[in-house]
């Protein structure tokens, strides 16, 4: 098992000391809350409405999804590991290092009042970001575990809005199984070419793995994303054509999680994110546009990269 | 299901209206034969320009330093000859080169969330339900 690597302070701006420390030991807390839940996802995307019911098993830093629609289907997450699980197989897994960067303070959170969920004291907290509404975050008060949660849109429109619908504190009787062999990806010094901040998301980490794929992740404290660089084609089951300003993207949908895929003239580009859809675009007009590289060019990037 | 392959010379044109163009961009989105066969004429065209251009070396045809007729003649052959054997070369290198393997949505989600599990906010507020087996066909 790989050594559990915990970061404990969300980036909040010190015009609330007081309330950043409580946040900050709410966060603590619910991360290493040991519980089972049921949590509803719905979200309102450009695509239509992406919803979900997973089952969420939480033990200390380490999580385990099922979804209620595939009980076959399974994600574990935690310590910088993350392996999809299907049936016997796992399909995907991947682990990390973090380089022990954090987001520069860019929210400004707020005390919202307390509120009784699912027949429990919580508390829900406000998180701002250049004088707009970002994110609504309840808590358990007895347990700490973070109970719902609800990312917005610019014009004040709920993004996506998690709700537990069960909730039984306290160590499973059963852990699920645990990660998986997964694939190493190595942290990198060296600039990969991305800027160091993309539309108010600041440049954390860059990896290479064996496959040579490369990422680097963004984050503004809270929505995060990761931009992938790949010589390989990109298979986006379901995808759409999205307009974006000029540009034309592959756009995938789903609850919780958006992916954009689009060709540049040095190879395939990917975007994974949770952020809100407004954020989506900003980041997208600053990152390298979509442009046909010719016939030549991609023949001679599959044969020499 | 109506497609509307005659649209796809003139949406790459950009000679369709704002209308036309998001019609069009809406429907290949959802119709795998239209998006395939944007992908074909886009790629047949990107083929098209990248040819090179050729000139003749003077004196290679005495004649043809006198007359421009012919020499434009002889031109069409030799930048046919060149395409066909650049043509020829790029197909055996692309036959003997495995393409890399491509890389599906898992393979990015799996790096995604396993670099956020590290995020001081990891927990039920970045929790994706996972992408079940029935989603997956193509």
């Amino acid at each position: 098992m790989r050594l559990l690597v915990v970061v404990v302070a969300l980036t909040l701006l010190p015009a609330s000391p007081a309330l950043a420390v409580e946040l900050d030991e709410l966060l603590e807390t619910s991360g290493e809350a040991a519980y089972t839940a049921e949590q509803t996802i719905s979200c309102s995307t450009p695509d239509g409405a992406r919803d979900a019911v997973v089952r969420i098993v939480q033990d200390g830093h380490q999580l385990w999804v099922t979804s209620t629609a595939d009980e076959g289907t399974e994600v574990f997450a935690g310590a910088g590991g993350w392996s999809l699980r299907r049936g016997d197989g796992v399909i995907s897994s991947a682990a990390v290092e973090s380089l022990g960067h954090n987001a520069t303070p860019v929210y400004e959170v707020e005390r919202a009042g307390p509120i009784i969920f699912l027949d429990r004291a919580a508390m829900r907290y406000r998180l701002d970001r250049d004088g707009v509404q970002r994110a609504e975050l309840i808590f358990d008060l007895e347990s700490g575990a973070l109970v719902g949660s609800t990312s917005f849109n610019a014009d004040g429109s709920a993004y996506c809005r998690r709700r537990f619908v069960s909730f039984t504190p306290g160590a499973p009787e059963q852990p699920p199984a645990g990660l998986a062999a997964p694939t190493d990806a190595q942290p990198v010094d060296t600039g990969l070419g991305l800027p160091e901040t993309v539309a108010g998301f600041q440049r954390l980490d860059q990896y290479r793995d064996d496959s040579g794929l490369r990422f680097t992740y963004f984050s503004d404290g809270f929505f995060s994303f990761a931009v992938f660089e790949a010589r390989s084609e990109v298979v986006l089951p379901g995808g759409v054509l999205a307009r974006v300003g000029d540009a034309i993207y592959h756009r995938v949908s789903s609850p919780g999680q958006v992916t954009y895929v689009w060709e540049t003239e040095s190879g395939m580009m990917a975007l994974v994110g949770d952020m809100p859809t407004d954020l989506q675009e900003a980041v997208l007009t600053e990152l390298p546009p979509p442009s046909d590289p010719g016939f030549l060019r991609r023949v001679w990037r599959t044969l020499f990269g | 299901m109506r497609h509307p392959l005659e649209s796809i010379s003139a949406y790459l044109d950009g000679e369709l209206s704002g209308g036309e163009r998001d019609d069009f961009v809406a429907h290949v989105g959802s119709c795998g034969r239209c998006a395939r066969e944007l992908e074909e004429v886009q790629a047949v065209r990107s083929a098209v320009r990248s040819l090179p251009v050729l000139e003749l070396p003077r004196g290679l045809i005495p004649e043809a330093d006198a007359e421009i007729t012919p020499l434009r003649r002889h031109r069409g052959f030799w930048v046919g000859a060149a395409a066909a054997v650049l043509a020829i070369v790029v197909a055996v290198a692309a036959l003997v080169t495995p393409a890399p393997a491509p890389l599906t949505a898992d393979d990015l989600a799996s790096r995604f969330g396993a670099r956020v599990s590290l995020d001081p906010a990891f927990g039920p507020a970045k929790v994706v339900a996972p992408r079940v087996e029935q989603g997956l066909s193509e």
